[in-house]
């Protein structure tokens, strides 16, 4: 798991072609959704909804790994298995570890679309 | 909704996916193919979007909110109806489970992320060519079922014009007993009954080679004449020629009617049969006997006029005797093992019955049983004709009559024949012909021909040719007579024959008037009159059997012109 | 063909079967008939189940067959005639002189 990237680069390049102008837009929806995504992930912890963490990991899992931020897309797996099995606390602690690994990622993106 | 119709024509794809980022992607992607997205954020809108958009195919993200992608895949399955609209799950889930229920939730792929662009272009493009051959087959699908409804219900048409034509005749007779399918006309079976005016009736049981309508066209000219004929009186070999003769000019070659023609008369108990090609037909007999009659001639249509045989098998018969014919159909019908009837299982059903309907149960009965569950195949005619007495059938003439009463019985006609016409033409057919339209008079027909004949032959032969009778007192005589007869008719000139016909209705029946008159010299007929031949003597009989057969004779003018009357009567 | 013959198979009965009317057209191929028959027939038989019509002509010919097979020694039988056939036979008497069936 730690193997895995931060972004995959190679994915990152055909995400580049196939957007063009709109790759920019993608990377900006992609920050904003996700860190809406993280803020609900927190609500449905508080409330212990565990349906709701569950959606919200599983569709944060999907546009991370489609995004090319592979890492991240691990780590919200892991979340959503313990999410599913009802281990709410032991997704808290996985989800502290996808809101640093958010930041990395963004801090690249940033960098990305200021390169 | 606009249908594209080739491959490469652009689509209209909905896009249903709450991550605005994974929408974006797969959109671009699509759109990049050259098709039209409509993006969607969760089932509900989905369902709203592809009501408003009629997309041609829909991606679904699995897990959404408001309303997932399975409920929305199966409301989305609903309202396309027969509609094939591909849909394509696009998750990140794996397990087996959840991938299954996506199918049956009415997905036909899935689409797993990240999503590749290659495979989501072959993806697409294998769907749509799924969705095309869908509606191709949807079309001709239906093209086939309107054109079966339209040939089903062409047949019902053409099937009520053929019982116009091919009315029941007295297939309702209490001695006919038959099994025939409603639309068998399309199998190419015919079962037509028609009774004669002298009494009995002409029966035919026929095989039209194929199904459908080239099987059924044959059919119509059939009855007509079967009916037609029949009903003036005509014999069996009369109606099998004709029917011979119009089926070969009309049907193409390797098309015929396989048919067994009966001609029963129950007057004399005696049965005529003609079998071209139909299995074997079975008299089974009151005394338990059992007469086979098979096939002996070549079916109707095959044969030119001048190698057709309608030579039958007279058979006598007594009340209670049964005849029994069917087409193959029943010999072929088959059992679920795929074995067929056949002819064996046939006559041990005929065994041991007496009387046609005992022998019409037991083989119906024996071929439902043969064929088990199965549907009995409704595609064979049975048929079963008792010999009674003819008193049981009584009612049949009465029946015939309102048809054989309509035509010419009030009338007169001259005819006359002049110079060489004489000698080259034969007017009996023809004014044999004109007295044969007077209702009922048919079955008179052998009385009429021999008074015309013997008429015509006296003025032409002793009027105009002056050929002595006496000449026909020897064998060697009676050649040189009709040689001389030839030569003469070769050279006459400058004489005529003249008749003059008047029919008169009755009550019971009417009055024929026939006149002869010729162009020749006349003679003593009162010296004639006072004679009659000798029982040993080859001429002399022509003018007996005129008076004999008519209500009065006479002789007019000089001996040139005779006068016949007959009265007849329905009978 | 109007006439058809045909030989039983001992040889002793010729059946002259005539098709349609019998009258004077049909004297010559009806007296080949049995003309040009080999020796030894001692039974004939007319067949008339297909003749439609007769004449006085025809009745002619049928004494020709009768004195041709031995006159009043003949063996001829008139098989299956219609009912207006009969009636001209019967007319004629022609009872007396074959065995009408």
């Amino acid at each position: 798991m730690v193997d895995k990237p931060h972004l995959d680069e190679e994915a990152l390049a055909e995400l580049r072609d196939v957007m063009e102008d709109e790759f920019d837009v993608l990377i900006e929806t992609y920050l904003s959704d996700s860190a809406d995504r993280i803020n609900t992930l927190h609500r449905a912890l508080v409330a212990e909804d565990n349906e709701m963490f569950t959606k919200s990991i599983h569709s944060f899992k999907g546009s991370s790994i489609n995004i090319g931020a592979p890492l991240l897309g691990e780590l919200c797996l892991r979340a959503e298995c313990a999410g599913r099995n009802g281990h709410l606390d032991e997704a808290g602690q996985v989800l502290d570890r996808i809101e640093s690994e958010f930041r990395t990622v963004s801090d690249l993106f940033q960098r990305l679309l200021n390169a | 909704m606009d249908e594209p119709l080739t491959e490469q024509a652009p689509l209209t794809i909905l896009i249903a996916d709450d991550s605005d980022t994974d929408r974006l992607i797969l959109g671009k992607l699509i759109s990049r193919q050259g098709h039209q997205v409509v993006g969607a954020v969760d089932g509900q809108d989905a369902i709203e979007k592809f009501e408003q958009h009629q997309p041609h195919m829909v991606l679904l993200d699995v897990m959404m909110p408001r309303l997932d992608g399975m409920a929305a895949a199966r409301e989305i399955k609903r309202l396309a109806g027969e509609r094939l609209v591909p849909i394509i799950f696009l998750t990140s889930i794996s397990d087996a489970k959840t991938l299954a229920s996506c199918l049956e939730s009415g997905g036909d792929d899935f689409m797993s992320k990240p999503y590749n662009r290659v495979i989501l272009e072959a993806k697409v493009k294998a769907f749509n060519r799924m969705r095309l051959m869908h509606r191709t087959l949807s079309e001709q699908r239906d093209l086939i079922s309107e054109r079966n409804r339209q040939l089903l219900s062409e047949q019902q048409v053409a099937k009520r014009v053929f019982d116009n034509v091919a009315h029941s005749g007295c297939l309702d007779s209490p001695n006919l007993r038959y099994h025939a399918s409603p639309l068998s006309l399309f199998n190419g079976d015919v079962l037509f009954a028609c009774p004669r005016p002298a009494g009995g009736m002409h029966i035919l049981i026929g095989d039209f080679t194929g199904h459908g309508l080239p099987a059924a066209i044959g059919a119509m000219p059939v009855a007509e004449i079967f009916y037609g004929m029949t009903s003036k009186g005509f014999g069996c070999g009369d109606v099998l020629r004709e029917i011979n003769q119009k089926l070969k000019r009309i049907l193409p070659t390797g098309m015929f009617c396989c048919a067994v023609f009966i001609q029963a008369d129950f007057h004399l108990n005696q049965l005529r049969v003609w079998n071209g090609g139909l299995p074997d037909a079975y008299l089974q007999r009151h005394s338990g006997e059992r007469l086979v009659l098979p096939s002996s001639h070549l079916p109707l249509g095959v044969l030119s006029t001048e190698r057709f045989a309608a030579d039958v098998d007279v058979i006598r018969t007594e009340p209670g005797d049964a005849l029994f014919v069917a087409t193959d159909g029943l010999i072929e019908a088959e059992a679920p093992n795929g074995q067929m009837f056949g002819e064996e299982r046939l006559v041990t059903a005929l065994d041991d019955h007496r009387g046609s309907e005992a022998i019409f149960q037991s083989v119906l009965n024996a071929a439902r049983v043969f064929a088990g569950d199965r549907e009995l195949q409704d595609d064979f005619t049975v048929f079963c004709l008792e010999m009674v007495d003819e008193e049981a059938l009584d009612q049949l003439p009465d029946r015939l009559l309102p048809s054989a009463l309509t035509g010419p019985s009030d009338w007169q006609c001259d005819y006359e024949l002049n110079d060489t016409t004489l000698g080259k033409f034969n007017p009996l057919p023809l004014l044999l012909h004109i007295c044969m339209e007077v209702p009922g008079l048919r079955r008179r027909a052998g009385e009429v021909y021999t008074l015309l004949s013997e008429l015509y032959t006296n003025g032409l032969e002793h009027g105009i040719l002056k050929l002595p009778s006496a000449w026909k007192n020897s064998p060697e005589g009676f050649g040189q007579y009709y040689a001389e007869r030839e030569r003469r008719m070769a050279a006459i000139e400058g004489h005529h024959l003249r008749f003059s016909l008047s029919h008169r209705p009755s009550a019971d029946g009417g009055c024929l008037t026939i006149r002869c008159r010729d162009s020749g010299e006349g003679f003593d007929y009162q010296h004639l009159m006072a004679k009659r031949p000798d029982d040993h003597q080859y001429a002399g009989r022509g003018i007996m059997l005129l008076r004999q057969l008519s209500t009065s004779l006479r002789f007019l003018g000089k001996g040139n012109e005779v006068e016949v009357v007959y009265d007849w009567q329905y009978g | 063909m109007p006439i058809q013959t045909r030989r039983s198979d001992d040889g002793r009965t010729l059946t002259i079967k005539i098709e349609g009317r019998f009258d004077f057209s049909t004297h010559q191929s009806f007296r080949d008939a049995y003309e040009h028959s080999d020796q030894g027939v001692v039974n004939y038989v007319v067949d008339m189940s297909d003749t439609t019509y007769l004449d006085s002509s025809a009745l002619g010919m049928l004494l020709l067959l009768r004195d041709f097979a031995g006159g009043d020694s003949a063996q001829i039988c008139i098989e299956n005639c219609n009912g207006d056939v009969r009636r001209i036979l019967s007319i004629s008497n022609f009872e007396q002189l074959f065995a009408i069936r």
